[in-house]
């Protein structure tokens, strides 16, 4: 259940990590991209560039973050590794980071375009309600002190959680509901003019290496406090 | 007509730099604060010759 041997030297990792300055150029040089070289929609307008950080920010929080969490928490469960536990904690944190922002963003959005800042369809509330699920799953791995309890528990938490994801992707088609229907990931061409596109895919990139670095400084965050927990047990 | 909404794409894209930077922040002063503590426990964890001055 513990770590192997314990190491003498902590594992420390440096103070500045690079990986996370080249994310946040890269996020930086998406909103230079959106907001001035990407074409106004004409019926939405401006407000209709909410998308290129609200639906990349929803994409890798459900399908990447809380996937990956479902995934280690399952291994983990299967080879209890206490590597695969580090994965998911971090996956499941980088993840409410990113649906808080979908859940910030989206509103500002809705106003524009619904005249309300939020409406209780089948979407948004399972959004909601797995933003607080993933809320819960962090609180209870902070409550139980035990290593292996808690990552059992917490496994358990977060393969549950995940099953809302499915639910939230199929919400549209299953539910009168305003929020739009996909625009990728549906069977048919993805219904967006080129230039639109491009700046899309470009953000899901950005999006997705900032994840990559967030992940990858939690996870090192993760190691080190366990290290620190091993050292401050053995004193005691 | 398209509306003039830019006010809103504004603040939803400066909404989101908080949350993302906020958090790059956090991570920062958590791994902080637990590599002090892991110092602190390497150097007096060592025998009392091997301590840099002053540790």
């Amino acid at each position: 259940m513990t770590s192997g041997q314990p190491s003498v030297a902590p594992p420390l990792p440096s103070q500045r990590d690079p990986l996370v300055g080249v994310a946040l150029l890269g996020i930086a040089a998406i909103y230079v991209r959106a907001l001035a070289f990407t074409p106004i929609e004409a019926r939405q307008g401006a407000a209709q560039k909410i998308m290129y950080i609200h639906a990349t920010s929803a994409f890798i929080a459900l399908y990447v973050a809380f996937v990956l969490m479902a995934l280690t928490s399952a291994l983990y469960l299967w080879l209890k590794d206490e590597k695969l536990d580090r994965v998911a904690e971090s996956s499941a944190e980088v993840g409410l980071c990113f649906t808080t922002v979908v859940l910030a963003t989206g509103p500002i959005w809705g106003k524009t375009i619904w005249g309300a800042w939020w409406t209780w369809d089948a979407r948004l509330t399972a959004t909601l309600f797995l933003w607080f699920i993933i809320l819960a799953y962090l609180l209870l791995r902070g409550a139980v002190e035990e290593r292996g309890r808690r990552a059992r528990y917490s496994a358990v938490l977060g393969i549950l959680a995940s099953f809302l994801v499915p639910f939230i992707h199929l919400s549209v088609y299953l539910f009168r509901t305003l929020h739009p229907m996909p625009i990728l990931l549906k069977p048919s061409a993805p219904s967006l003019p080129n230039e639109m596109l491009v700046t899309f895919l470009l953000s899901f990139a950005a999006f997705t290496l900032l994840f990559i670095a967030l992940l990858r400084s939690r996870y090192r965050l993760a190691t080190l406090r366990d290290w620190v927990a091993d050292r401050e047990a053995e004193r005691a | 007509m398209t509306p003039d909404n830019a006010s809103f794409t504004t603040a939803a894209y400066t909404l989101a730099a908080i949350i993302y930077l906020a958090y790059v922040l956090s991570l920062k002063l958590r791994l902080r604060r637990l590599r002090a503590r892991a110092i602190a426990l390497e150097t007096s964890a060592r025998p009392r010759s091997d301590r840099p001055e002053g540790a």
